[in-house]
């Protein structure tokens, strides 16, 4: 039972490096699931640091992702960048677009803070429809080639799917890093009391800022992934209603912790795939199941589970 | 055409537009202040409104009563959403509570396409008749329409907040609930009435607009949009803010989509938006 407790992280790996072979049978579209699950972890475990550790509520997270997707895009399709390059070039924009708006826009609070992400969101959406001949337009973007690594082209999608998921740990790890460090515990400080905190010497616009800057390089990563897996991309894929979707999962999960919103994302890209059988009801149902997990689990899947191993462990 | 006909032909779609922005950002200052949540299942009060209508109608309903009911049935939907699935949660988060109306405007949205389906729907005019010229603008009637609605309602939700005790004791519980739960107005009910409010004003929007616009299931995701800017704008909390920004946005709309570009009018207002909430954080009408 200690051993289990303790190396429990490992199961899941062990499931993710086993499934193309078992439970995906080796299907594309069954592994293209998990890739997309893979994608979406990534930005609603990026989206945590900044809701759930820092309290900086956001409907723009999506803006970032669409950054990352469409530099990957543009650079690669129309001018033969390597992917690896385009990649950097789109963590780097995000990252300058995040520095630049951090100050004025992480200033605000709460619903002023979610609107003025939301608008950044559609100024960013807004110009990819509005700039046709650079991306494409409203009718999307297209020809987009797979990724490339050390000159090897990841068109399998087993590879791609390994790939995607090495890329997932590691920001996994890096995020619980982060939140563990020092400055993880100061944006836990800025969450519960920034006054407080800038008593102390916190200067918390300078760290808001920087971990608006990390957790827009994280879904910029994801964009890049996503971009590359499509092939094609569209402007509808990261409007607010994505941005809305992202943060639904966080909710989902339990914010602030991390694993809570790996299993909101899972949960979030898992579910249509077993309720788009009822076709035309699908989004109801989708929203009913949404309610009854929001009304019976205050703290989210996460809390659940929790509370469900305290109390085995308790009896054992 | 020439340019002064231009620039009226832009004001008219601009008031016209204006007014079901303000009914919205209205809509939802007032569920703001009664629950403190912006509600995101406000676009789904408006499809409702349009959708129930142009069915009600075509039923053989004349349009008054089907306008009525097709208010009704939404004030009804949100009284229900405010007693079964807002009450419950009210303790939680913020983000718990926007999420919940997240979830609601999913399931709403899901409703609406089962009962109507895919299709985008019209409804005819409200009056018969060419439309008007002032000025070499064209001026339709259904603008008149949607104009004189949009001012009456407005006006009685003035009444309301202003003179009656129903709607000062609302006021109170925005103000300061605990204070006002002292004084014996009931929070609770402040609540139910704000969002049978909420989801009629947004209902009413979307029944009014109908004869312009073709609606379906997923249309009330931009006005609901549109309304979150207008209320910004007019600092969140202010009823007679919200109306002004509501115009105002849709005046700003207008003239860029007309004298600029309509590619990137929405670029433009939301970076106003922006520009507005990072300099003047309480409205753009604040004192402040």
């Amino acid at each position: 039972m200690k051993i289990l407790s303790r190396f429990w992280w490992i199961l899941p790996i062990i499931f993710i490096a086993i499934y193309p072979f078992t439970l995906g049978g080796n299907s594309p579209y069954k592994s293209g699931v998990l890739i997309f699950v893979g994608i979406y972890i990534i930005l609603a475990v990026s989206l945590d640091l900044l809701i759930g550790y820092c309290g900086q509520i956001s409907i723009g997270h999506a803006a970032f992702f669409a950054v990352g997707a469409y530099t990957s895009g543009i650079l690669t399709a129309k001018y033969g960048v390597h992917p690896m390059f385009a990649m950097l070039i789109g963590m780097l924009i995000s990252t300058a677009l995040a520095w630049a708006t951090g100050r004025p826009v992480l200033a605000l609070k709460e619903y002023y803070l979610a609107m003025a992400t939301l608008a950044f969101n559609e100024i960013v959406i807004t110009l990819i429809i509005g700039l046709e001949g650079f991306t494409g337009g409203a009718s999307g973007l297209g020809d987009i080639p797979p990724f490339k690594i050390f000159g090897f082209s990841l068109v399998n999608h087993i590879h791609y799917y390994y790939f995607v998921w090495i890329i997932v740990f590691f920001i996994i790890a890096g995020s619980l890093a982060v939140v563990k460090s020092s400055f993880g515990r100061t944006l836990i400080a800025i969450h519960s009391d920034e006054p407080a905190a800038r008593h102390f010497g916190i200067d918390s616009p300078r760290y808001k800022t920087r971990l608006f800057m990390l957790s827009s390089a994280f879904a910029s990563i994801a964009g890049s992934l996503y971009a590359h897996y499509m092939g094609f991309i569209a402007p509808d894929d990261f409007g607010v209603i994505s941005s809305v979707n992202i943060m639904v999962m966080l909710y989902l999960g339990g914010i602030g912790t991390i694993y809570g919103p790996i299993l909101g994302a899972t949960f979030m890209k898992i579910l249509p795939e077993i309720t788009y059988q009822f076709q035309d009801y699908e989004l109801l149902i989708n929203g009913i199941i949404l309610i009854i997990v929001l009304v019976f689990m205050p703290k989210g899947i996460y809390g659940i589970i929790l509370k469900a191993i305290n109390r085995v462990l308790r009896k054992v | 055409m020439n340019d002064v006909s231009h620039i009226i032909q832009f004001l008219f779609s601009g008031i016209t537009t204006g007014s079901i922005y303000a009914l919205i950002a209205v809509s939802l200052v007032i569920v703001y202040k009664a629950s403190q949540l912006i509600c995101f299942a406000q676009g789904e009060f408006f499809v409702f409104g349009a959708l129930s209508m142009i069915t009600l109608t075509s039923k053989g309903l004349p349009m008054p009563i089907a306008f009525f009911a097709a208010v009704f049935i939404s004030v009804c939907i949100g009284s229900l959403i405010q007693q079964v699935l807002i009450k419950p949660i009210q303790g939680s988060s913020v983000g718990n509570l926007i999420v919940m109306t997240i979830a609601i405007s999913l399931a709403l949205r899901g409703l609406a396409l089962i009962i109507w389906g895919r299709e985008s729907y019209i409804l005819n005019p409200y009056t018969k008749g060419e439309p008007l010229f002032v000025f070499g603008a064209s001026l339709q009637i259904q603008v008149l329409w949607i104009v004189g609605i949009t001012i009456l309602v407005l006006l009685i939700i003035w009444y309301f907040f202003e003179k009656t005790s129903l709607g000062i004791a609302m006021r109170a519980c925005a103000e300061n609930p605990l204070g006002a739960s002292l004084m014996g107005i009931s929070v609770q009910k402040s609540a139910l009435f704000a969002w049978a409010w909420g989801a009629g004003i947004g209902a009413l929007a979307g029944a009014v607009v109908a004869p312009l616009l073709f609606i379906q299931y997923t249309s009330g995701v931009m006005p609901m949009i549109k309304g979150f800017i207008a209320m910004s704008i007019g600092g969140l909390g202010s009823i007679a803010g919200s109306v002004m920004a509501g115009f105002l946005l849709g005046l700003v709309e207008s003239y860029t989509i007309g004298l600029i570009s309509s590619k990137f009018s929405d670029t433009i207002v939301f970076a106003l938006l922006m520009l507005v909430l990072i300099f003047r954080p309480n409205g753009l009408f604040s004192k402040s």
